[in-house]
């Protein structure tokens, strides 16, 4: 029941925040599809006319789901930072509840809030290109839930390097390039990209609305390689995250932004 | 009486990040507080006490030496300690500002596992009692900095642990606002039975709040004593004595061998005379040197000392009060 009251306080006031800041999250919708359409009409001029309709349906799901990566596994690391700044990260530390659970349960909070944003992105850019996706919730839902665990254990790794150096927001920007590398290349090309936190899901993912793949379908094999990396990295995340924070509590950096 | 904190020979060094020079901001200070009490952590700029405030909150982690609250100890079960204690630390109030009043007590609540509607009408008395009722839909960035403050002492009320750390509370506030606090704080030990701890500069909310205070000085403890007993301590000592005419030098020196403190204001029609003794017998003395020449004595007045003077007479180094 406390889990329940934390998750509900947590994902009531990140609703009530993303409403206070509506011209940022508005802001952030625009640019969003601003630079897709930019991606759209550039495979429309310059690509390929055969392979035009298949470059349009990577360019969705690839976009959409770096989009959604930065904001599940970079959006900790700058919650760390605000709270920081707003001098309410010791107010976190204080609860009996411990700040992992606090920063977990802000975690599936801002995921929930941010997948519905990017459903909505996902219909607009297919309504935008005319280009419709296989949308199979019950193939889909397990392998995203799987890949989505092992990008928040990434999201602790990254908390707690930011409560230890707090300046992190150069890194971030950096971060956002890596996590494009890591979304746009297929797993032909590397792999042994598989075993990196969330490559394996956003293949399948592929393979699943571009190529219609079915969960029946698809092999043992990469179900396991989904479920080590999203209990390797959670259990990773969450272990650098406390040393972490056990680090900062012994050096009294908590407090200092 | 029965303890609520334990802290025991804690020690606390910080590593300055360029010169890797080694600091040590508490050294080995020992103390406890009771249950019900209000205490103060008095000290100048610098002397350890924030660095305490957080060691009992679980925020630092200590070299060496332990903490325990209501029993626990805060090292081996942080997370269980912490049920027991609330505070309210310097900065922005420890508050989100574009939440509103309620909004964060309830944010707040919820961080602790209580749900909305367990705490609604413990919300409802707390903003009555806080005269917060009329600003519960108002963004805190929106209010005055008093108001915040009350705000975050209903927060630290809301958690409803036996111990409240509060660390200046009045740090910022208008005489008006400060004054509001202060009956706010003592409503809070008179009716709610919670113990404080007070870390300030204000010295009139120590004097009129803390039955006991714990004066730190570089990182030691240099008093721990009962408030009265210091001021008394010190009240009994200080005169002023004012005389018709004029001391002669054989006089002057006289009392400056004896009392090398003392302080003789010469004036054309009345000089004073400011001393401090050690024993309240040594006033004698100072009467037979009067005496010597028939020096004509027209008041005598015993100092009231305030606890400021007392913090300063302390912190100056007078280490031979200090009662740990």
């Amino acid at each position: 029941m406390q889990w329940f009251n934390l998750f509900n306080a947590n994902i009531r006031k990140e609703y009530i925040e993303l409403k206070r800041y509506l011209p940022n999250t508005l802001a952030m919708l625009f640019t969003f599809y601003f630079v897709f359409l930019g991606m759209f009409f550039g495979i429309q001029v310059i690509g390929d006319p055969s392979v035009q309709d298949i470059n349009t349906q990577y360019a969705i799901v690839n976009y959409v789901f770096w989009f959604l990566t930065i904001m599940v596994i970079q959006d900790i690391g700058w919650q760390v930072i605000n709270e920081g700044m707003r001098d309410t990260l010791e107010q976190l530390s204080m609860s009996p509840m411990g700040i992992w659970k606090i920063m977990t349960t802000r975690l599936l909070a801002t995921t929930l809030l941010n997948f519905i944003i990017v459903v909505f992105l996902l219909f607009l850019s297919m309504l935008t290109t005319g280009q419709w996706l296989n949308i199979d919730v019950g193939t889909l839902l397990p392998i995203l839930l799987l890949t989505l665990i092992s990008m928040f254990g990434i999201g602790f790794i990254i908390a707690g390097i930011s409560i230890v150096l707090k300046q992190v927001q150069a890194f971030l920007q950096i971060l956002q390039f890596i996590l494009a590398g890591l979304t746009f290349v297929p797993l032909t090309v590397a792999p042994f990209l598989a075993f990196f936190p969330f490559v394996k899901g956003v293949d399948l993912v592929r393979s699943v609305m571009i190529d219609g793949v079915t969960l029946s379908q698809i092999q043992a094999t990469d179900w396991a390689i989904l479920s080590v990396n999203a209990v390797v990295y959670f259990v990773l995340g969450l272990f650098i995250f406390l040393y972490c924070e056990r680090f900062a509590m012994k050096r009294g950096l908590l407090a200092h932004y | 009486m029965e303890s609520i904190i334990e802290v025991r020979n804690i020690k606390k060094t910080y590593k300055k990040r360029k010169s890797k020079e080694i600091i040590t901001a508490v050294n080995d200070i020992s103390f406890t507080v009771n249950k019900g009490e209000i205490l103060g952590l008095l000290g100048p700029n610098g002397a350890g006490k924030t660095t305490t405030i957080k060691l009992i909150c679980g925020l630092l982690i200590p070299d060496s030496g332990f903490i325990k609250v209501n029993g626990i100890d805060t090292q081996e079960k942080r997370l269980h300690a912490l049920r027991h204690i609330s505070a309210v630390l310097e900065g922005n109030r420890n508050l989100y500002w574009r939440l509103t009043v309620r909004e964060n007590l309830e944010y707040f609540a919820g961080n602790r596992g209580k749900s909305r509607k367990e705490v609604a009408l413990e919300i409802d008395d707390l903003l009555e009692k806080f005269r917060l009722k009329e600003k519960e839909k108002e963004l805190v960035n929106r209010l005055s900095r008093g108001m915040q403050q009350k705000l975050a002492i209903a927060v630290a009320m809301l958690a409803d642990s036996e111990v409240i750390l509060l660390d200046e509370p009045t740090l910022g506030l208008d005489v008006e606002t400060g004054y509001e606090v202060r009956e706010m704080l003592q409503d809070i030990v008179k009716n709610y039975n919670r113990t404080i701890i007070i870390s300030s500069h204000d010295m009139d909310v120590i004097q009129n709040l803390c039955e006991r205070t714990v004066i730190i000085n570089h990182g030691e403890i240099v008093t721990n004593d009962k408030v009265d007993n210091l001021l008394r301590l010190f009240d009994v000592r200080a005169y002023t004595i004012t005389l018709d005419g004029f001391l002669s030098e054989h006089q002057q020196q006289l009392l400056l061998q004896k009392f090398p403190q003392l302080e003789y204001i010469p004036d054309t029609i009345q000089s004073t005379l400011k001393v401090d003794l050690t024993k309240s017998e040594e006033i004698y003395d100072l009467f037979d040197v009067l005496k010597l020449e028939h020096t004509p004595v027209e008041s005598i007045d015993k100092k009231t000392v305030n606890f400021e003077e007392v913090f300063m007479k302390i912190v100056k180094g007078e280490k031979q009060y200090a009662m740990v």
